[in-house]
């Protein structure tokens, strides 16, 4: 459905719930996953939000960006708030004090908030099997404190803490593939998405609320600072990322895998590679290394859509 | 500043800006009402019939479909009465006679208690809400589809049943049916709208199928563009 064009973005809702004015540096690809993330579910929904980039710019004391409840939380524990707000709202509901309105309880959080240090709290509302919705705004490192890599930064990428040198190509260690983390679990539904492609994005999110059980999205958000690109170009660079294979947009329900955004022949990874700041070190051999790897995953998971 | 009323849904007292319509003002008020034809961008049509509430000003109360309904002042709107449970459990079974697979309509149906429709079943997919029919007007304006026949007969078309002369194939019909009904298919150069075939347009510099030549020129002729601007796709240009 990656297809629609001009004027089906007119039937998506006008009304923002995470309203303009937030603090986000230009170009942000994770605010714009946000705001989609916020259109596509509507004013029924209690978000928690893990530390990070979208809870500074979004809450500057005594500013909300939010027109919908918000909490912010701490990094490890987003899953566990968003769990116990599920829990306690269903209580409400069992004793007759809250109208049942098929609210969504969304927990949120960067890659470092996910993968890092929020991964057993997450792990554990998977496998208690609440009925929320937990969206990873992956921007492949530490990026609010400035850039410091987490387990979320691909191979060969310049952080502060994995910078290159002569010894070093940035980071040394592969992209924690997250998603198949969340598959690991059993839950109903996990997917993968990138605000480039915004109608893919909506329509996973707008799935995820709908299904009973925990979900899990993945969204790939460029984030211009961080990957030393112009802000003018985070869009594109998102397209890239699915056309040349190395973040493919599929989504896993019930253990079903189906690729959503079809690329037939993936462009060459270096394409991916050479606009970005943080990989402009990489030598030739690198760049092949990197290629046989994304080939060898999405073949992988071509083979898992085909079971 | 538009003028503000003063109403009361389902005991909630709720301002509002005068002219807006009782589902608006019950979704701004967070109070579910289950709909189908409803959707902000376009004119209110009121045909699924899913939105009914009770309405009461003064002693008599009666049953409107709150997507057409304004705001007044002074106005009880009760959602969940029984009078109205009862309409809407007999509109849900009606649309479940038309289409009782998809998960949409299964979803309320749920809702409401419903498990199965009492009337036979004749598996039309179309629910009639019309908006693929408002959108084409609407927001693309060119009228591509419209309904023809009636009554039971009636259904959403292309012009005598043969190839629409004026749809670009945008696909926004396709993108705004609350039941999939309307079937899209791409496969390289074609994008295959109902049965019929639209050619794609090749990007001049990458040679990657883009959009519908027809979606192209309606772009040219409305902006006033010359058409090779638009050969082009987005990422070249």
């Amino acid at each position: 459905m990656e297809t629609f064009n001009v004027y089906a973005s007119r039937l998506i809702t006008k009304k923002e719930y995470f309203s303009p004015g937030h603090r986000a540096c230009q170009g942000c690809a994770e605010a714009l996953a946000v705001r989609l993330v916020a259109k596509a579910l509507g004013q029924n929904v209690i978000v928690s939000s893990a530390t990070g980039c979208m809870e500074i710019v979004s809450s500057p004391l005594p500013f909300t960006n939010w027109r919908v409840p918000w909490i912010h939380v701490a990094f490890e524990n987003t899953s566990a708030v968003a769990s116990g707000v599920e829990a306690g709202t269903k209580a409400l509901i069992r004793k007759g004090k809250l109208p049942d309105k098929r609210t969504v309880f969304l927990g949120m959080g960067g890659d470092g908030a996910t993968a890092d240090i929020g991964l057993q709290s997450l792990s554990g509302a998977f496998e208690r099997g609440h009925n929320f919705t937990y969206v990873c705004y992956d921007n492949e490192a530490y990026m609010n404190t400035g850039i410091q890599r987490s387990s979320s930064t691909p191979f060969g990428a310049a952080t502060t803490t994995s910078p290159a040198g002569k010894l070093k190509p940035g980071q040394i260690t592969w992209k924690k593939n997250m998603a198949e983390i969340a598959v690991a679990h059993n839950i109903p539904y996990v997917a993968t998405t990138c605000p480039s492609y915004p109608f893919d994005l909506i329509q996973k999110v707008k799935k995820a609320a709908s299904i009973n059980g925990p979900a899990y999205i993945h969204i790939l958000s460029v984030c211009p600072t961080g990957w030393r690109v112009p802000p003018n170009k985070a869009i594109w660079i998102g397209r890239l990322a699915v056309e040349t294979g190395v973040f493919p947009l599929y989504e896993v329900e019930n253990g079903k895998y189906r690729i959503t955004v079809d690329v037939p022949d993936l462009k060459p990874v270096l394409d991916y590679l050479k606009p970005q700041g943080r990989f402009r070190h990489l030598t030739p051999e690198l760049v092949d290394e990197i290629q046989e790897r994304v080939t060898h995953e999405y073949n992988g998971l071509k083979a898992k859509t085909a079971l | 500043m538009a003028e503000m009323v003063t109403l009361s849904i389902d005991g909630r007292e709720i301002n509002t800006p005068a002219g807006t319509t009782i589902l608006e003002a019950a979704k701004d008020a967070n109070i579910y009402i289950p709909n189908l034809c409803s959707n902000e961008e376009l004119t209110p049509y009121g045909s699924c019939r899913l939105c009914m509430v009770e309405i009461a000003q003064g002693k008599r109360a009666r049953l409107v479909a709150s997507c057409i309904y304004e705001v007044a002042d002074g106005l009880e709107v009760k959602t969940n009465a029984e009078r109205v449970l009862n309409v809407r459990k007999l509109v849900i079974e009606l649309l479940l006679a038309r289409n009782n697979k998809h998960p949409a309509l299964r979803k309320i149906a749920d809702e409401l208690g419903v498990e199965e429709t009492r009337f036979p079943v004749e598996q039309k997919g179309c629910i009639l809400c019309g908006q693929c029919v408002r959108t084409c007007r609407e927001v693309v304006g060119v009228s591509a589809i419209g309904f023809s026949g009636r009554g039971i007969t009636r259904k959403v078309a292309t012009p005598f049943l043969d190839f629409p002369p004026d749809c670009i194939a945008c696909g926004s019909c396709v993108y705004v049916c609350p039941v999939q009904f309307i079937p899209m298919k791409e496969e390289k150069d074609v994008r295959t709208i109902i049965n019929f075939d639209y050619p794609m347009q090749k990007c001049t510099k990458c040679g990657r199928y883009f959009a519908p030549i027809k979606q192209l020129e309606y772009f040219s002729k409305t902006t006033g563009l010359p058409l090779e601007h638009f050969e082009t796709c987005v990422d070249c240009r």
